[in-house]
């Protein structure tokens, strides 16, 4: 008899005089094994994936709803939800029908007018979608099973936009729900994908539940990324939140949870060496690491005070600052799009490139007129990554001489903070640290960082023209030879005017128990697939 | 008393207007903006401010402010910025693992610290008081999440007696619902088992030189007696004290060990609201932390008139 035998007895027998004799139901080792208990990369504070676009929400949305198309792992869109397309010569008037058989997880059928109000609330807050409403005449449904798009002017993306997985993805909703003003929150999350959500075990910051809706109808083909036969080998997914990562190390290790969506890379060492534990690389998408400069404000309004920079940077200090020694982590990032991708390239990356040139670099700012006013360098410190990124501008600005203001705060302070177009001096900015999720940097479409169009872009307002140029030759392109072309261009402008500094790209492992198998590798974490067993 | 008590409730409420104007017109000048988190790195200026209008949150401070009040005197805490579900609902949730996590610790101080605390007195200038109060620095010192993680990697994953994180009901059964408590409580309690401890023996200490004593002793009645019905009980004030003051402590301790060990308390409910900027959560739980520890101070007075029947309100 061990000693947590002896514990559970005493306290089973003093139990049993105060409560009665209330006790644990046992649970079948049949029923655990239909559980799987995933620990996600972040809270699931709210559940409306267009009026929140957080990765965390836009993952769990992926289980509950489904979409028209799925993006594949070869970046093309694949029918999901639709059986068939047409689309007239001039590329105006597209005209779906949808898969028979689809059901709402209230049972009701899922139907052309839940599409239409889908689109048209998905279209109101995504950059491509509100791009197609521009351009739109008219979206109807035209029967149960049919409905039409007809634009005014041809838009090559169309089924990239309706099954890209960035955030916000075009879910499909029931009418009365997607009817919700864009805006605010939905209350209501019948879904239409392979699992339901279990609004009543919903603790937000705790606990999210997910049930195998049985009424699914998968596609026959085999599952990739968000595309293909989404078939759900357990019964129930619980997602336990732990903001704690030693927690979670913890939790895995002792099996009281199965899956770790993200795990630190200063624990990862421990689990290898775990025989009870896989640990692979989640998503082969990685991310990328970037610090933004303010267009608005010297020094950086000065294109040469800004390629200083680049000329100096380390991407190796950044990369090793955020993953650590493990080389299989990082790749230098001489460009602006995620590596190993079909529209990858380095064209005009030569200044990222090679030794650094400390001393060209603090020429090169000198001749942009810096005379040693502070920078105010905003770095969050309750975000890994963007803390040791902070620390490696901080030490790189110091070495050009920069007068560093480091403003170490808070995420929530930095992404109100960015907005303000105000003076650095008066509550403004002139850097600030983020990252960007590889998915996001495959080509311009989901890419709002890469934009350059001075007001209208991201923070920090970079204006390029030569940029924006290339944006638009790219969502012009008719082919794979032609967008690979207007990106190589675009990457050399984007890289000239410095739209953004990026600091390296960078992978993340995934962890889970050796009784889970069918672990696949994407920009989410897939469910269907999955299976656990005793 | 019963009017005492009355007037402790009355005189409850000014402190608590004071406490919610002071907090919400923190939130309202400190940086940080909701509506920036929840549309997310993609949106436009124009999205953002159509969020914040959706959220009422560019509306004037004191129409905010007044219409909160309202609402609150309604009995309506309001409704959670991401969450859009109730604050009470939510605080709800999450009463019960706190609630939980702060009764045993509690218990565990009180078992662990006095009769600690009492030895220690009796035996004072000894090697047992001395090592008593040595354990009494040790769990000062120590911080509540370095305890954690050894409690956590000593019993949880090296003797694997205990889980490592979560948190059952009762319901469910004593055992369920205690074995995910009793790391945490350790953890939480060394602090205020450190100070508990350090108290009843100087509490102890000075009454145990009364002539009473002397004459029990004299009387000839046993040592446990004299420790723990005639000494005790008028050491018991600064003790009770102490107890009550402690569970602010036990309050900020449930926030970083609610983290460690994944407990879904009002602790890390706070932090995350803190961190989003989930403004009507915030105000939800500092109100009820403002009044729990009102009623905390009012509990402690009464107790006085329990062990030292001079005490009269």
């Amino acid at each position: 008899m061990d000693r947590r035998t002896v514990l559970k007895g005493l306290a089973g027998a003093s139990g049993l005089a105060l409560t009665g004799g209330l006790s644990a139901p046992a649970i079948a080792q049949g029923a655990a094994a239909r559980t799987l208990r995933f620990v996600p990369q972040a809270n699931l504070a709210n559940f409306d994936p267009i009026w929140g676009t957080q990765y965390v929400v836009r993952n769990a949305a992926a289980m509950v709803w489904d979409t028209l198309y799925g993006i594949d792992s070869s970046f093309q869109p694949q029918r999901q939800m639709v059986e068939s397309e047409e689309v007239t010569d001039d590329g105006t008037t597209w005209t779906f029908k949808l898969r028979s058989g689809l059901k709402f997880h209230d049972g009701e059928p899922v139907l052309s007018k839940d599409v239409v109000a889908s689109l048209s609330r998905w279209a109101a807050r995504d950059p491509m979608g509100l791009m197609i409403k521009a351009i739109q005449q008219e979206l109807t449904a035209v029967d149960d099973r049919t409905f039409k798009w007809v634009l005014k002017q041809p838009f090559p993306k169309l089924l990239f936009a309706l099954g890209k997985n960035n955030a916000p993805v075009a879910f499909i909703m029931p009418e009365r729900i997607a009817q919700t003003d864009p805006f605010k929150q939905i209350s209501d999350y019948i879904g239409s994908g392979p699992l339901k959500f279990a609004k009543g075990e919903w603790v937000p910051g705790a606990k999210a539940v997910f049930e195998k809706f049985a009424d699914y109808v998968p596609r026959q083909e085999k599952p990739s990324w968000l595309a293909g036969g989404k078939q759900v080998m357990i019964d129930r997914v619980e997602w336990v939140i732990m903001p704690d990562p030693a927690t979670a190390a913890a939790a895995l290790q002792n099996g009281e949870v199965d899956w770790w969506e993200n795990p630190i890379a200063d624990l990862v060492p421990v689990l290898k060496k775990n025989k009870n534990i896989s640990v692979d690389i989640g998503d082969p998408l990685g991310n990328v690491g970037s610090f933004r400069m303010n267009f608005l404000y010297p020094p950086f309004n000065d294109v040469k005070a800004r390629r200083a920079v680049l000329m100096a940077m380390s991407q190796e200090d950044y990369m090793r600052a955020i993953v650590g020694d493990d080389n299989s982590l990082w790749k230098p990032l001489p460009g602006y799009f995620t590596p190993d991708t079909p529209l990858y390239t380095e064209a005009g990356g030569d200044i990222l490139k090679g030794k650094r040139d400390l001393d060209a670099a603090k020429k090169l700012l000198a001749e942009s007129g810096y005379s040693g006013q502070p920078v105010t360098c905003l770095v969050a410190q309750d975000q890994p990554i963007t803390k040791a990124q902070g620390d490696v501008t901080a030490d790189l600005l110091k070495k050009l001489g920069m007068n560093v203001d480091f403003v170490a705060t808070d995420w929530g302070t930095v992404g109100s903070r960015r907005a303000q177009k105000t003076p650095p001096g008066q509550g403004g900015w002139n850097m600030f640290h983020t990252w960007h999720a590889g998915a996001d940097c495959v080509n311009p479409a989901p890419y709002t960082a890469i934009r350059a169009n001075g007001d209208k872009a991201w923070f920090g307002w970079p204006t390029s023209a030569a940029t924006e140029k290339e944006v638009t030759s790219w969502f012009e392109a008719k082919n794979l030879d032609e967008e690979k072309a207007a990106i190589a261009r675009l990457n050399t402008a984007a890289i000239n005017d410095v739209v953004y500094a990026p600091t390296g790209f960078f992978l993340s492992y995934t962890a889970w128990r050796k009784n889970v198998s069918g672990v696949a590798k994407g920009p989410v974490p897939l469910f269907w697939g999955v299976s656990k067993s005793a | 008393m019963l009017s005492y008590i009355l007037r402790r409730m009355v005189a409850t409420l000014p402190v608590m207007a004071i406490v919610a104007l002071f907090v919400f017109s923190l939130l309202y000048i400190a940086p940080g903006d909701p509506a920036v988190v929840i549309a997310g790195d993609q949106a436009s200026p124009e999205d953002v401010e159509r969020i914040r209008q959706s959220l009422g949150l560019d509306r004037p401070f004191l129409i905010q402010f007044g219409s909160w009040v309202w609402r609150i005197l309604h009995g309506d805490l309001g409704t959670s910025i991401f969450t859009n579900l109730p604050v009470s609902t939510m605080i709800g949730q999450r009463l019960g693992p706190t609630l939980s996590l702060m009764i045993v610790t509690l218990l565990l101080t009180i078992v662990v610290a006095v009769p600690l605390g009492v030895v220690a007195a009796w035996k004072a200038g000894s090697f047992i008081d001395r090592a008593i109060m040595g354990f009494a620095v040790f769990g000062f010192s120590l911080p509540v999440f370095v305890v954690g993680y050894m409690l956590a990697y000593i019993f949880a994953l090296e003797l694997e007696w205990l889980p490592v994180q979560g948190y059952t009901p009762m319901t469910e059964g004593l055992w369920p619902w205690l074995e995910n408590l009793i790391l945490p409580a350790i953890a939480l309690g060394c602090v205020y088992i450190a100070l508990v401890a350090r108290i009843t023996r100087a509490a102890m200490l000075e009454v145990l030189q009364q002539d009473y004593i002397r004459t029990a002793k004299a009387k000839g009645l046993g040592q446990g007696g004299i420790l723990f019905i005639h000494a005790l009980k008028n050491a018991a004030v600064p003790i009770v004290t102490v107890i009550g003051i402690g569970i602010a402590l036990l309050i900020g301790g449930a926030v970083v060990t609610e983290s460690v060990f994944a407990i879904p308390g009002l602790g890390r409910l706070t932090i995350d609201a803190i961190l989003r900027r989930d403004y009507p959560v915030i105000q939800g739980i500092v109100l009820l932390f403002s009044f729990v520890y009102v009623l905390v101070n009012l509990m402690i007075d009464i107790t006085y008139t329990l062990v030292d029947p001079r005490i009269r309100y």
